[in-house]
């Protein structure tokens, strides 16, 4: 807390790394929420960007906490305002649309609901279909600002049918005054929605990225492109709607396409018009500077863009057409389209938000048809306004499937930086904090900012109650790894199988094992079948494994959670990376140990990773194995992090893998994991592990009471004021 | 994938013929090679579909899916070779912008045939009134383009480069692991102190080592980007571009010659020993002497002495009632031997 007191009265960036389940949600918001309060002029707006749903509902829940502690201490109502954001699907109210189940649908389909032309033609002919919801909300709820109070997805709903306003409207409406908004990273990090939702938060705003551990891969996600033969063959189709709708325009009405052509010639003043003052946020797909031009002559009419757009995408098809792996720069792209097609650069950058204003007059209700050729149109202008960063890799195939022509261009950013740039650059403060974060440095590095304050917090425990531990041989002293070389070997796999069935003898309840990858567990497990472990195992518990077939995941994660709640016992194999690893918690009886088999690098022969390390190294000084090292053992970290969600939890923690016990990944583990790591369990075999494992799961078991942790992790309000403690934080504070 | 591409003649496709391929003419019609060979075998011949005249030497592999687009590409880059005109060429930007869409009309006319007769007009009146600029644009690549090679040469010299370096880098890095554990292994076999306390100075040793890898690997970044400007801000290798480059220099003016007078400084106690005589009067017994490495760099054991001393007897340069005085003595005697301050 007095880190982030610091950085917020420096008014920079921070970067924090707190265990998981230690009360981060409520420490963040209860010293940023008492900061507004004291003071109102430096920090206006606190913006929490979390990752899924459910983890902003769980924030909304801290926070409505924290609101009723307010009111009962101070005794009156609090003028503070919070609410929570999500996408149409979650938040759409209107019966017929939110019945669709993809996002993208009911984007498109309230699109066609609440255009201003669909309106208008609405006023005109009553026959055409608008959302009441919307209607009501624009008729009234502009000018009544919501009441103060805490509102998650599910009280938004509900006020939106109480009024009959929309809910999506009134919250992105909302935002502009609200005290507290809680979001999920893209509104923020994706420059295509960025420039929608969050462009009008003021300056002297906190934002805090939670969960943060792979931010860089999001902001990374956010600036790429990728583009395969089919999503052509639909804009090509798209083309010709677009063709067809214009002839159709021209001969009907072509008042509209000259109105919008004259304002070409003009220029883009109105979109200059909103950025001035620095109101904005700034979009790195278009920078500022194209607007300020106009838009160049050889796309100014509607047939000429048309026929423009056709060239761009029978450029790439032909691109596409390779017989062999192609890598090359956003500046050799450029020319060879110049050769190939004449286009320039100039008209290709102008390319997204030319689409965007054909697609505006032309009055075409159903985007959804249009996204490839909005794909396409980003690429264009991403590929011709960066240079640097960024390269172009097209793969006729996929490498595990060579035979099978699949052509997939991709233009992909290596350069984290560049997404997260404008939001470093725009707000006071940014706070990016997560239970994984180690090696601190890294984050700096990769996403190119200077924090103030850099720190990793541990945990204050009565009792040890995780329990790392470094495998690193079986019973027959074969070592244990799972490196490319011996990956097949059986006695490793054997020996693995033995470590798990022993553990899972001594173990109680649910115990969560991480491979790899999929193609590893598989091979795993059907050594294991032929080597009689499954049947050895199934003695002691049930077991479920992690597909890659999403339904099937969640409904094995349901049957393992009941099988943990009535006391049979389970195990779970899962994948690192994968949708377990990530957001699923395995508190107390759920997960008792975590084994972790191998360490979890990334595909190192992917081009694209290949591409994104020589960058780092370049760039950077990131030497490509600390990367992926640091990368491994994030993961790792992530996965090892599952079990451990509270002061009364406790859990073992297995690194089976003999490569875990050298320096250079030790000391990658976050802080609170390295503290319990003692140096006599950084070589174990099987047998000694489980011995340990038995030893401490009987001290854990001893009843353990509100008041052993009282005077150590837990603290009165008398011995909070007490001289001793006071001393004692003050010394915590100096040396950390 | 291109399984579907269909020989409009004789009807063969990709599928059934993989040596199949579609040539296309003027009018943007594909015909497939044999097709070419035995329809165009005196040479000239109509277009089966359009009735267009055309000539063999005319015709070109079909490189777009869409025949259409190879047409307009054909004309494109026909039309493109006389409206040259750059940016640079026109007063405001509004007009440059007229002039691409005109451009852009005319060769949309030319693929759909609207107007053709107007539209050749047209092109003919711009050839004759804008022959020489035509001519000088040829010989002169746009600022865009320039840019655009100078991006990818760049490109390939730094990649060239640092691959050579990091290989180096790597290399050197194994070897001197190499030598390290040999170093220690013959240690632990021919030296007769503890087998512990080697490996310990061995574990020290190779931590230095680690410790200042960072430092040399964060050294070529800056030393690898090849300057493509003189130190003067003219490029290399740009001959007549920028014509006022060739501009004398404007001459600076003359000021007066800047004269060194030292400082005088005043102070109402001993004076610090001079940096020559430290050693002398044993100052050096209390510090810790600079070892070789430190020497090698031009610094020496005096120096921080000596400025340790001057900061001691810092304080004792104020002195309200002296300041007056000699302030008004300064300006009669110049020097003073006071100088031995800034040779630190």
């Amino acid at each position: 807390m007095l880190e982030l007191k610091r950085a917020l009265d420096a008014k920079g960036h921070c970067l924090l790394e707190m265990p998981s389940g230690t009360g981060k949600t409520t420490t963040l918001l209860s010293l940023i929420v008492a900061y507004m309060k004291a003071h109102p002029l430096d920090l206006t707006k606190l913006v929490y960007c979390s990752r899924t749903v459910p983890e902003i509902e769980k924030v909304m829940e801290e926070l409505r906490k924290l609101m009723n502690y307010y009111e009962k201490e101070m005794g009156m109502e609090q003028n503070i305002l919070g609410l929570a954001l999500s996408s149409r699907k979650n938040l759409c109210i209107n019966p017929s649309v939110s019945k669709e189940r993809e996002g993208k649908v009911v984007d498109g389909r309230c699109y066609s609901l609440t255009a201003s032309f669909v309106r208008a033609r609405h006023a005109a002919d009553d026959a055409v279909p608008i959302c009441e919801f919307y209607e009501g909300f624009d008729a009234h709820g502009k000018e009544f600002p919501l009441p103060p109070g805490v509102y998650n997805l599910d009280d938004l709903k509900e006020y939106g049918q109480m009024k009959r306003w929309c809910p999506y409207f009134l919250a992105r409406h909302t935002i502009t005054h609200a005290n507290i908004v809680v979001y999920s990273y893209h509104y923020l990090l994706d420059p295509k929605i960025a420039e929608v939702v969050s462009k009008e938060i003021s300056k002297t705003s906190v934002v805090v990225f939670d969960e943060a551990h792979n931010i860089d891969n999001v902001c990374i996600d956010s600036m790429s492109v990728k583009i395969t033969k089919r999503l052509l063959d639909k804009c090509s189709n798209s083309i010709t709607i677009l063709e067809t709708t214009i002839s159709n325009m021209k001969e009907n009405d072509s008042k509209r396409l000259e109105k919008e052509y004259k304002r070409l010639v003009e220029g883009l003043r109105d979109a200059t018009i909103a950025r001035e003052t620095d109101m904005a946020l700034v979009n790195p797909v278009l920078p500022s500077e194209i607007l300020e031009e106009a838009v160049p002559g050889t796309i100014r009419t509607a047939e000429h863009f048309v026929a423009f757009l056709k060239r761009v995408v029978e450029y790439i098809k032909t691109r596409l057409r390779v017989q062999h792996v192609v890598q090359e720069s956003p500046a050799g792209f450029l020319r060879d389209i110049h050769t190939k097609v004449c286009i320039d650069r100039k008209p290709l950058r102008f390319s997204a938000e030319r689409l965007a204003s054909l697609i505006r007059t032309l009055e075409i209700s159903d985007l959804t048809d249009f996204s490839p050729l909005v794909t396409v149109s980003h690429f264009a202008t991403l590929v011709s306004t960066y240079t640097k960063g960024f390269t172009i890799i097209i793969e006729p195939f996929e490498d595990r499937a060579p035979t099978v022509s699949n052509p997939i261009l991709y233009f992909s950013c290596l350069d984290s930086s560049i997404a997260i740039k404008p939001v470093f650059n725009r707000f006071q403060t940014v706070v990016i904090t997560s239970g994984t974060l180690s090696p601190l440095d890294m984050y700096p590095k990769i996403l190119d900012f200077h924090p103030v304050i850099m720190t990793s917090f541990t945990m204050t425990l009565a009792r040890p109650c995780i329990l790392p531990m470094i495998v690193s041989k079986g019973n027959d002293q074969v070592a244990m790894s799972s490196r490319y070389e011996t990956r097949e070997d059986t006695a490793v796999i054997r020996n693995y199988g033995n470590l798990l069935v022993e553990v899972a003898a001594a173990v109680p309840d649910g115990i969560v094992c991480f491979f790899t990858s999929y193609l590893y567990l598989e091979t795993i497990v059907s050594s294991w079948y032929d080597q009689g472990i499954i049947d050895q195992l199934q003695r002691h518990k049930l077991l479920f494994i992690e597909t890659q077939d999403a339904a099937e995941t969640s409904l094995a994660l349901i049957n393992y959670i009941k099988a943990c709640d009535n006391g049979r016992g389970a195990v779970l194999l899962s994948v690192a990376r994968g949708k377990v690893s990530e957001g699923i918690d395995f508190d107390h009886h759920l997960g008792r140990a975590v084994l972790m088999f191998g360490i979890p690098y990334v595909y190192t022969q992917s081009r694209i990773l290949r591409a994104r390390l020589e960058y780092l190294r370049d760039q950077f000084q990131i030497k490509e194995n600390d990367f992926l090292t640091f990368d491994a053992m994030r993961h790792a970290a992530q996965c090892l992090g599952r079990c451990m969600r509270g002061k009364t939890d406790y859990g073992i923690m297995i690194l089976a893998d003999k490569r875990f016990s050298r320096a250079d990944k030790r000391s990658k583990l976050p802080k609170w994991i390295q503290e319990h790591l003692k140096d006599t369990n950084c070589n174990l075999s099987t047998e000694e592990c489980v011995q340990i494992c038995k030893r401490w799961l009987r001290q854990m078991a001893q009843p353990f009471s509100r008041e052993d942790q009282l005077g150590i992790s837990l603290l009165t309000l008398e011995q909070l004021q007490s001289e001793e403690m006071q001393k004692k934080i003050q010394q915590r504070a100096q040396g950390v | 994938m291109d399984d579907y591409q269909t020989c409009p003649k004789c009807k063969t496709t990709k599928y059934r013929n993989p040596a199949m391929v579609l040539m296309v003419n003027a009018c943007g019609h594909a015909l497939c090679e044999s097709c070419v060979e035995l329809l165009f075998a005196k040479g000239s011949g109509a277009c089966p579909e359009c009735k267009c005249p055309l000539r063999r030497n005319n015709f070109r592999v079909q490189l777009f899916e869409d025949p259409a687009v190879d047409k307009e590409v054909d004309i494109r880059k026909r039309i493109l070779k006389e409206f040259n005109k750059r940016q640079e060429d026109f007063p405001t930007l509004r007009e440059y912008n007229d002039y691409l869409e005109e451009v852009e009309t005319i060769i949309f006319n030319l693929v759909f045939d609207i107007d053709p007769t107007n539209t050749n007009k047209m092109i003919d009146n711009y050839k004759k009134e804008n022959k020489d600029i035509t001519q000088k644009n040829r010989n002169r690549q746009s600022q865009e383009e320039m840019e655009l090679e100078e991006l990818l040469e760049a490109e390939k010299a730094q990649q060239s480069e640092k691959a050579n370096l990091y290989v180096n880098a790597e290399l050197e890095e194994k070897k001197q692991k190499h030598k390290a554990r040999e170093k220690l292994i013959d240690e632990l076999m021919f030296s007769d102190a503890d087998a512990k306390s080697i490996v310990a100075s061995h574990v020290q040793a190779t931590a230095a080592l680690a410790k200042e890898q960072p430092k040399a690997a964060a050294q070529p970044s800056s030393g690898v980007v090849k300057s493509s400007k003189f130190s003067s801000g003219i490029q290399i290798g740009l001959r007549g571009q920028h014509t006022n480059s060739f501009l004398p220099i404007p001459k600076q003016e003359d000021l007066p010659l800047y004269r060194y007078t030292a400082p005088v400084f005043d102070y109402d106690g001993p004076p610090p020993p001079p940096i020559e005589k430290l050693g002398k009067l044993n100052y050096f017994a209390n510090i810790r002497a600079a070892n070789i490495a430190e020497r090698a760099g031009g610094y020496t054991e005096a120096m921080s002495c000596c400025r340790a001393l001057q900061e001691a007897l810092g304080g004792l340069f104020y002195s309200p009632q002296l300041t007056h005085k000699t302030a008004v003595l300064a300006t009669n005697s110049s020097t003073q031997d006071t100088d031995d301050m800034e040779t630190t």
